[in-house]
């Protein structure tokens, strides 16, 4: 992969960190009065999804790294990995539990999800932004709350646990925000 | 449009009234200069003119008033104050440019604690009334990094650099003081709104005073941004030659263009400059903290 100089560092770019494919959040270019230019860099590692700021003098490099995203459509999962395909090449991608973290809370079949790919090996999956689950298991609904205040867990058929409002039955569909596990609506 | 560029004036107005006040007097001096700055960090922009009349030559934008200001106050013109443009090459982001505009005010008979007072005051004028921290450069190390940075060597900042992750590869002890600095200090900094720090390591003495382990010069930072550089000014021609040989040697190393020793400021020497505190603002960085 080519070497990045920070003048040519910007969100998104994504770079190897300490043996980790990293994306920068954040470039801030600092130049003392008196003294020489760094940049002070907010990285995300891609694998662990941690938040890293890093310093460098202004014109170190460092090497790209070879990361790239997909919409893939989520198939199936057979117990020890999580099936994926590509819409539109209908190659399948089988990804280990180890990198799904909490994107396994939310996976519907047939949803298009991002998988990110360093080096052509998945390392992380991002689920859309809402999706719709249904309600497997919450205590009884109570007759006439529709202001939703208070509020109950709720855990879904996928296996999220979801604070909803006390209107909500097994059974019931609903949205949920992947980013923030809220309810977010009846589906 | 308009509200940006009447809130520009009116902060114009108050810092020449502030002047006005104390019998400072507003100069201008020349914005095209022979010489390029000597400063190890910062790069002249260059012009070459005259060449379509046969007299062709190489001029300089100036990067601060400074040197032109100090031949001024060896002169004899007392406490002076300029508002300009400023240029300089090679800088960009979200907080520089190159080019933006520059305060910058002498005051004789101040040291440096006397010029942070009176700067309390301006901003206070200009509505920066927050709570006034002053922190030495030791102070904020020790409290924010654990860090005893008068006392820490080249090769043990190295270490600690390395433990952080960060580069190592750097040529003078000052610079590894520096990245630290923008590394652990500076966003720390962001919570204080109105925050000085002051006495910096002699390392980075630039054209201050120095005493025992300190530079007597201090920086301005509002809401972590850098906003103000000031010092006890040096006095004698010896001091400015000494200055600007030792920073022209570090271009050399550093692989920089190569500069002359400006000789026709060192010419205008003929007496030492009066003792005087200086300190050079970054207008625009205040209009954008002045709401």
């Amino acid at each position: 992969m080519a070497n990045y100089a920070t003048n040519q560092f910007k969100n998104g770019l994504k770079l190897m960190l300490d043996g980790n494919p990293c994306s920068i959040v954040n470039n801030e270019m600092v130049k003392p009065g008196k003294g020489q230019a760094f940049n002070r860099v907010k990285f995300k590692d891609l694998i662990t999804g941690k938040i890293l700021i890093k310093t460098f003098k202004s014109g170190e490099s460092l090497e790209g790294a070879d990361v790239m995203e997909l919409d893939l459509q989520y198939l199936y999962n057979d117990g020890s990995a999580w099936h994926f395909m590509d819409p539109n090449s209908f190659e399948q991608y089988a990804i280990d539990g180890t990198y799904m973290s909490d994107a396994k809370n939310y996976l519907v079949e047939q949803d298009i999800c991002t998988v990110t790919l360093w080096n052509d090996n998945p390392i992380s999956v991002t689920p859309p932004n809402h999706v719709i689950l249904e309600v497997l298991d919450t205590d009884p609904g109570l007759k006439g709350d529709t202001a939703g205040t208070g509020g109950k867990p709720a855990t879904m058929s996928t296996g999220a646990v979801v604070q909803v409002p006390l209107f909500v039955d097994i059974g019931d569909k609903i949205k949920v925000d992947t980013r923030t596990n809220e309810y977010a609506g009846r589906a | 449009m308009r509200n940006v560029l009447i809130k520009r004036q009116r902060v114009i107005q108050k810092i020449r009234r502030f002047f006005e006040q104390q019998a400072v007097l507003e100069v201008q001096t020349p914005t095209l200069l022979n010489t390029p700055t000597s400063d190890v960090y910062i790069d002249s922009i260059s012009l070459n003119i005259n060449a379509n009349i046969g007299m062709q030559s190489t001029q300089y934008l100036h990067t601060s008033p400074e040197l032109e200001m100090k031949k001024l106050l060896v002169q004899g013109s007392g406490d002076i104050y300029q508002i300009c443009q400023v240029f300089r090459d090679n800088e960009y982001g979200e907080c520089n440019s190159n080019e933006f505009t520059l305060l910058e005010y002498y005051r004789l008979g101040f040291d440096v604690h006397q010029l942070m007072a009176d700067m309390v005051n301006l901003l206070q004028i200009l509505g920066i009334q927050d709570k006034v921290y002053q922190l030495s450069y030791a102070q904020v190390f020790s409290q924010y990094a654990d860090i005893d940075i008068l006392n820490t060597d080249f090769a043990s900042l190295k270490v600690i650099a390395l433990k952080l992750g960060l580069s190592t590869d750097f040529a003078w002890i000052e610079e590894l003081q520096m990245l630290l600095f923008v590394h652990l200090i500076e966003p720390k900094l962001k919570n204080l709104p109105l925050c000085f720090i002051y006495d910096y390591p002699r390392s980075q003495s630039a054209l201050a005073k120095t005493e025992h382990q300190v530079a007597h010069r201090f920086e301005l930072y509002l809401n972590g941004i850098e906003v103000a550089n000031g010092y006890d000014e040096l006095q004698t021609k010896g001091e400015y030659q000494q200055v600007f040989m030792r920073e022209i040697a570090k271009r050399k190393q550093l692989g920089k263009p190569i500069l002359q020793i400006d000789t026709l400021f060192l010419s205008k020497f003929n007496k030492p400059l009066p003792q005087c505190a200086g300190v050079a603002i970054g207008v625009d960085r205040l209009l954008a903290q002045i709401s």
